[in-house]
């Protein structure tokens, strides 16, 4: 029997490897999600939690949503997605619907994303559906165990690496590349990057006007003690950053990727002899015609702000507008630590991972 | 194997002598589970050479039908003649003598090395030259698991109980001096009797970052990242199973500045890897044997990796 060495999905979740400056490599993703989406499934069927043309649900609509509708639509599963009417726009709510995922939009009176109502849904269906799988890329090991094939891919490429820069959402990217690369570079210095307002690394919840960075629950793959300094990246910066990257790399790439490589640029240039590699999350198709519109950014107030090039050092955490970029020395603490020692109003070591590489 | 025999059908005098060698290794750089193209586990490992041990064995070819080896307890040797001959589809036996310097019990591949020196014996009296894959596939199928010496230095990740390349890194690996030294008061390991590990999903996935640090480390011949990955390899042997005084021994590697600390992970070798241009070496490595022997672990040995003829 003939046997070919091909796997769509596979090559699609791949990163291309973009060099930014002499010692940062960024991995652009067409769609990252696709990496533990597929892991999670194919673990799931190995052990047989999911079985052929078992209903898979998700409470997303964000490119995770995307990534799976793909797979199930290839793998014959069908794929109920649990939204909220406030976080899906008709068109990309249109696309799933066209891959064959049902969408169901619940109601958000207060404008929060209405998790518990989507749970709740979620759960409804789980107890009529025997053959029910829930995904749960915001609690299963499988989101942050996907990523050690980003950190196998970074190696192949760069040998040693001494920075890593990604963005949070749910924590899988970053804390699952992150803790790949320190089990064989103890040594390695995790930038995350979050927005104002989200409250991942303890920021009060808010509006947040950049998409799909940062959460206003907190998922369990989010593991705080990885992370030496949490960066806080506005909407402008990002998005000014995205238009960048077009100019000077020719890379079409969303604003979160934008918010990522503003930080990575600097600790680029900041630690010129470390090897930095940053994360950037998605493409800039579903941004066309806002970060990529020029009738939609003039509409913006204040649009276009002053360029940064550094970020603020906060030593207390606090919210900034949505031209800010701050940052503060996490320094591999958990949440629940930094918090009293911010509540004590105690300042923090002034030696930053940064300074101290 | 219709082009085994197509060679086999000429006349091979019966009266002809061959002899193979094959050399020792000190264990491996990685041992665990790794994925294939098509997303299937294997069980696999990189070995790491020493070719200052070696095994060497002579087959003299007869009409008898019987494999008579010497010594007469190398069973497994022996097994390896009788499936070489059938490979090539020659009838018939044979003497087999073995002459080896590897020790036995602790993890230098004593066991594979005769049985690949006897295939390479076999295959030099019918005047054949095998391929490093078939003398593999030969080796798996004589003694069930075997390590990949098959392929002398050359680095591959070798499926140890299917005889299988799983990944060929295509050279060899870096330059090293190793000093190696026994665990658990040298007490030998029966290989066979151990049960293979069951790996969680997280050192799967951990394994391949190792091999993709071994990768890295034979394309740019970079002993630091093969030391990065022998060293992770080896945490993760410790948890299957555990030397003793493992923690001791990655302390003096450490303020040795080693490479890495390797571990054969079914033996009960330790070895601490460096770069064999690194400054000093000769008085360092002095040094480290002798923090090593004062930690109570016995027979240090300093072996050379791939030197090129450097002496030590």
């Amino acid at each position: 029997m003939v046997t070919f060495s091909v796997d769509y999905f596979r090559d699609l979740e791949t990163p291309r490897l973009a060099l930014l400056a002499p010692n940062l490599v960024a991995a652009a993703f067409p769609l990252m999600k696709l990496m533990p989406a597929r892991y999670i499934l194919d673990r799931a069927a190995s052990n047989g939690e999911l079985k052929p043309g078992s209903h898979i649900v998700e409470t997303t609509s964000g490119t995770f949503g995307m990534a799976v509708a793909l797979l199930a639509a290839a793998r014959g599963y069908r794929l109920t997605l649990v939204t909220a009417s406030t976080l899906v726009d008709a068109k990309y709510k249109a696309r799933l619907e066209r891959i064959g995922a049902t969408v169901i939009a619940l109601e958000d009176p207060r404008g929060d994303g209405n998790q518990p109502g989507r749970l709740e849904r979620l759960q409804e269906i789980l107890a009529r559906e025997p053959d029910g799988f829930w995904t749960r890329q915001y609690d299963s090991p499988g989101n942050w165990l996907a990523y050690a094939r980003l950190a196998e891919l970074l190696i192949r490429a760069m040998g040693k690496v001494d920075c890593l820069v990604g963005c949070v959402g749910t924590g899988g990217s970053l804390c699952g590349t992150a803790s790949f690369l320190r089990t064989v570079f103890p040594h390695l210095t995790v930038f995350a990057v979050d927005t104002h307002r989200s409250i991942l690394f303890g920021q009060p919840v808010g509006k947040r006007m950049l998409r799909g960075l940062g959460n206003s629950v907190l998922p369990k793959n989010v593991r705080h003690e990885l992370v030496d300094e949490i960066h806080w990246v506005g909407a402008y910066p990002a998005y000014m950053t995205a238009h960048r990257l077009l100019r000077e790399h020719g890379m079409f790439m969303g604003p979160t990727s934008g918010a990522a490589a503003l930080v990575a640029q600097w600790v680029a240039s900041t630690l010129p002899d470390a090897q930095v590699a940053v994360i950037m999350p998605d493409e800039g198709h579903r941004h066309a015609e806002t970060v990529y519109n020029d009738d939609w950014l003039a509409a913006l107030p204040g649009w276009p702000c002053k360029a940064l090039s550094e970020p603020r050092t906060l030593t207390t955490i606090a919210p900034a507008a949505e031209t800010q970029w701050t940052r503060f020395l996490w320094l591999r603490r958990s949440l629940e630590n930094v918090l009293k020692t911010q509540s004590a109003s105690e300042v923090p070591p002034a030696v930053g991972a940064a300074e101290n590489l | 194997m219709a082009g085994a025999s197509d060679l086999m059908s000429r006349e091979i005098s019966r009266s002809s002598v061959g002899t193979g060698t094959a050399i020792a290794h000190h264990g491996e750089l990685i041992q665990g589970v790794f994925k294939d193209d098509g997303g299937h586990l294997h069980r696999g490992l990189v070995t790491l050479p020493i070719a200052g041990l070696r095994s060497e064995a002579t087959f003299a070819r007869s009409d008898d039908d019987a494999i008579v080896v010497h010594p007469d307890h190398k069973i497994k040797a022996s097994a390896a003649a009788r499936l070489t001959l059938d490979f090539l589809n020659v009838t018939g036996g044979g003497v087999l003598t073995l002459q080896s310097s590897i020790p036995v019990g602790h993890g230098y591949g004593s066991s594979t090395a005769d049985v690949v020196a006897s295939i390479r014996a076999v295959a030099a009296a019918l005047k054949v030259q095998l391929r490093p894959s078939s003398i593999g596939r030969l080796a798996v199928a004589a003694e069930r698991a075997s390590d990949a010496i098959a392929f002398d230095d050359h680095a591959v990740l070798f499926a140890q109980r299917e005889g299988v390349v799983i990944e060929n890194f295509g050279g060899s690996v870096p330059p090293l001096l190793l000093l190696g030294f026994k665990a658990n008061d040298g007490v030998p390991v029966d290989t066979l009797r151990l049960p293979p590990a069951r790996y969680d999903s997280a050192e799967i996935q951990e394994f391949g970052v190792l091999r993709a640090l071994v990768a890295r480390a034979v394309r740019l011949q970079d002993p630091y990242l093969l030391g990065r990955a022998a060293s992770a390899s080896a945490v993760i042997s410790q948890r299957h199973l555990p030397k003793q005084g493992f923690d001791e021994v990655a302390e003096i590697a450490r303020r040795a500045g080693a490479c890495g600390v390797q571990v054969a992970h079914s033996g009960s070798l330790f070895g601490l890897m460096f770069d064999l241009f690194a400054s000093n070496l000769k008085r360092r490595a002095a040094l480290i044997a002798q923090q090593i022997r004062r930690a109570g672990f016995n027979d240090v040995e300093v072996h050379l990796v791939n030197a090129e003829g450097r002496t030590w």
